[in-house]
């Protein structure tokens, strides 16, 4: 891009599961795309997955930020080409069906019909090779699984979108992220991507947003000017563009996360896979409540045991026999997001009710009992002042012990703050992602999503986003 | 698919604690009418020992539960296969040191004697206070689930659930039922109040009433206690016994007034739920007042009323072959018309 003005008939903002698929679809129906991205584009296989060069480059913040509240939540966005997809965990839930229903009747969407989403789904599939791990499940994954198996408790693995090699070595898999899905392909059709470049706001004439200001990574500023904008920044940074350039309305007010609680758990053997997470969930109290295993690198035991690192401290040496799981809940809490002038990172709140809590410590305690069963020697849950956990009797004094206020709770996935749909008061867009209020300013991300789905959103986020892109482009292919 | 359900014939001897209480007497009534040879009972005190030797043949030990002599003449000489059935429980104590000698030691004595005696199984019935309340009105407790005992009451009995666990690790093959709030014929004066109050539409529903309750039919419970006697490998696991399915708080007491009125009751309207605040009052009054060692039932029964206590029978149907025979309504007509036929005044 050039120092003076750019212009683009579609400009997209952010390149994560929302803006790539955008991009994408709309640069396949033939309209002149710009997209630009805040962070860098990385290579994958050039930072290690999960370390601290790969927080410093793809993630917002250098890994972790916080929504204040009692307790805080941490939580970590994406910040380079692809966005959150470039960092998580691959795996790939579709949208339950109730949910998707549920949706479209509280939040009055037009046109939600649940089996255009699971087509929209089966294409997804396809592009991103979702797909069973090959072979022999990692040993930390096997522990959720013996777990809940003696238990009786439902689980079962989840696909991921990962390219495996003809040889089927799980090991040398390829994350089919945005930077090797969509966004090549929104590139091959024609759509430029500027990468290191921030918009700081949308300049509006009444409802008509007219250009967006950027600010390039080495300082430049300049303009570009758009027929619509799609801004697709997650969850965060879409409202707080939104509130930065002055929209008002159901904006980042109803900001909803999936909370999440861990521990550590020590094994006889050797379970801890460094560059790999665990593919098992356990289901049993979906969607209210699942388990999971989560990144187990060293630097990220010794995170789950700085809690209570005092008494913990000595299992570090075995952090070879140690993995790391999560417990996460469906919340009734909501957060929000408030940009603040002059200052660049928005606050975002968050506050967990009663039932949340309650909800966090069982799920604990739940995550423990499946630990003990599959064999664990030693659990440290990730609390202030938490007891090791060897046996039944102390799943009781861990219970006794937690207070959600001391525990390290934290989040990866974001939601909500411009749901969509007509109902008033509970919708920042339409039931196409239109901001209310505004001509031509879209969302198309997660934020759109009107409440958690009680599983990883990433499918859900992508199957709106491709629905909402084509029926975009089919308005403006009809009107020539 | 699941193995069939192998089944053990009735023993010899049976022995039964708390013989004369609530679920005792139902548990002895039912053991007379099919015929058991043997029934050795545990009761408290003389008054007790006649009840129970009114209602047939039965062999009564007088004694207290919490002394380890109690067991030690309990199951002395008993020769061929003998079952112990260990219904016998403190559950409102004057003072809270009680429940700890009567459920946890009281349970530590019974299973080493039990063991030392060759009993052939041993029935622990528990309860759902060693896990606590529901996290939410939604969840139902798994047949396996980490503890989080209630107040004292739960953690006493935790730890007799802790004792039948440690020895079974010592050979003993005992298995634990754990029933919820039970209801039915042979009930205790203090559930009349619960009856009276239905009657002035003065129950105290807390909130919006939607919390949800197991309870089981003290007939149900008795079909799944012997179920659970009788059933072979199974030790060392626990059984939810409870009716078909959680009942909301609302619905036990329109269902109890309706039964109240379908036996004649004249019954008034429930009056207004109380805000949710007073079940948060109650709940750490009960706090306060258990840690100083005392105990008030009536505050503790208001500190759990706005909870849900909800569990799932799924594993006790299909492991012990346990089918609820009896639901919410049924049950009630049969507990009041019972109370009439004692001559309790509701």
């Amino acid at each position: 891009m050039s120092r003076s003005d750019a212009h683009a008939q579609v400009l997209v903002i952010g390149s994560g599961a929302g803006g790539a698929t955008t991009a994408a679809v709309l640069a396949e129906a033939g309209l002149d795309v710009l997209v630009v991205e805040e962070g860098g584009w990385v290579e994958q296989g050039s930072v290690v997955p999960f370390s601290l060069e790969q927080m410093d480059r793809q993630y917002r913040a250098g890994g972790v930020t916080v929504a204040l509240g009692l307790p805080s939540i941490a939580y970590t966005e994406g910040r380079c080409a692809g966005g959150g997809t470039e960092i998580n965990s691959g795996l790939y839930r579709r949208p339950p069906a109730d949910v998707l229903a549920r949706w479209a009747v509280d939040y009055r969407i037009r046109d939600f019909d649940p089996d255009e989403l699971f087509a929209i789904a089966d294409e997804v599939e396809r592009d991103l090779s979702v797909g069973l791990r090959p072979g022999a499940a990692t040993p930390a994954s096997e522990v959720l699984r013996r777990g809940a198996d003696r238990l009786g408790w439902q689980n079962d693995e989840i696909p991921r979108w990962m390219a495996y090699p003809p040889d089927g070595n799980a090991s040398q898999a390829h994350r089919q992220s945005m930077t090797r899905t969509y966004l090549p392909r929104a590139e091959r059709a024609g759509a430029r991507i500027e990468v290191g470049c921030r918009v700081d706001r949308l300049e509006l004439d009444g409802p008509r947003a007219r250009a967006a200001h950027v600010t390039h990574a080495d300082g430049r500023r300049n303009t570009v000017r758009f027929g619509d904008a799609f801004v697709c920044g997650g969850a965060i940074q879409s409202p707080a563009l939104l509130q930065r350039s002055g929209i008002r309305g159901h904006i980042g007010k109803t900001l909803a996360v999936h909370p999440t609680v861990k521990l550590a758990a020590r094994f006889a053997d050797v379970v801890n896979t460094v560059d790999d997470v665990p593919v098992h969930q356990v289901t049993e109290f979906a969607p209210d409540l699942s388990f999971g295993g989560s990144a187990s690198q060293p630097g990220l035991v010794a995170l789950a045991l700085s809690d209570h690192w005092a008494a913990f401290h000595t299992a570090m040496t075995d952090w070879q026999r140690i993995s790391v799981y999560y417990a996460a809940i469906t919340s009734e809490g909501r957060g929000a997001v408030r940009s603040v002038r002059g200052v660049r990172d928005p606050i975002v709140t968050y506050r967990l009710t009663r039932r949340d809590r309650e909800l966090l410590r069982s799920g604990l305690a739940r995550l423990a009992l499946v630990m003990l069963e599959a064999g664990a020697e030693e659990v440290y849950p990730s609390f202030r002042d938490a007891p090791v956990v060897r046996n039944r009797a102390d799943l009781a004094r861990l219970q006794d012990r937690f207070v959600a206020g001391r525990a390290s709770v934290m989040t990866v996935h974001l939601c909500s703050t411009v749901p969509l749909g007509e109902a008033e008061g509970i919708t920042g867009a339409s039931s196409y992602g239109k901001v209310h209020g505004t001509d031509n300013v879209w969302v198309n991300d997660a934020s759109l999503l009107p409440t958690a789905p009680g599983v990883n959103p990433q499918a859900t986020v992508m199957a709106i986003a491709i629905r909402n892109a084509r029926r975009f482009a089919a308005s403006r292919s009809a009107r020539g | 698919m699941a193995e069939p359900r192998q089944t053990l014939e009735p023993p010899a001897t049976t022995v039964v604690t708390g013989a004369a209480g609530w679920l005792g007497t139902a548990l002895v009534h039912r053991l007379l009418a099919e015929g058991r040879p043997r029934l050795r009972l545990l009761a408290r005190d003389t008054a007790q020992a006649a009840s129970l030797r009114a209602l047939g043949d039965v062999h009564v030990v007088i004694g207290d539960i919490a002394r380890s002599q109690t067991a030690a003449r309990l199951l002395h000489d008993v020769d061929g296969p003998c079952d112990v059935i260990h219904a016998a429980g403190l559950i409102h104590p004057r003072i809270v040191r009680d429940l700890y000698e009567a459920n946890a030691d009281g349970t530590r004595h019974l299973a080493r004697a039990a063991r030392r005696a060759g009993v052939r199984r041993f029935v622990h019935v528990s309860s759902n206070s060693p896990f606590g309340t529901n996290p939410h009105v939604a969840d139902v407790f798994r047949a396996e689930e980490p503890y989080h005992p209630y107040y004292a009451y739960g953690r006493s009995k935790m730890l007799a659930e802790l004792e039948i666990a440690d020895a079974v690790e010592r050979g003993l093959d005992a298995v634990v039922v754990r029933p919820p709030w039970f209801y039915g014929p042979h009930q205790p004066p203090r559930q009349t109040t619960f009856f009276k109050l239905v009657r002035a539409g003065r129950f105290p529903v807390i909130g919006d009433g939607q919390q949800r309750r197991s309870m089981v039919y003290v007939g149900n419970l008795v079909d799944g206690v012997l179920a659970a006697e009788l059933t072979v490998g199974i030790a060392g696991r626990g059984f939810w016994i409870a009716d078909a399915r959680p009942y909301t708080v609302t619905e036990i007491v329109a269902t109890v007034g309706r039964a109240l009125a379908d036996e004649g009751f004249s019954v008034k309207p429930p009056g207004r739920p109380m805000p949710a605040i007073v079940g948060r009052v109650a709940e750490l009054a009960d706090r306060l007042i258990q840690r100083t060692g005392r105990y008030v039932q009536q505050v503790h029964v208001l500190g759990e009323m706005d909870k849900t206590i909800a569990c799932e029978i799924g594993t006790s149907r299909r492991d012990l072959g346990y089918e609820p025979a009896v639901e919410l309504y049924e049950g009630m007509r049969r507990s009041i018309s019972w109370c009439v036929a004692t001559g309790i005044e509701l």
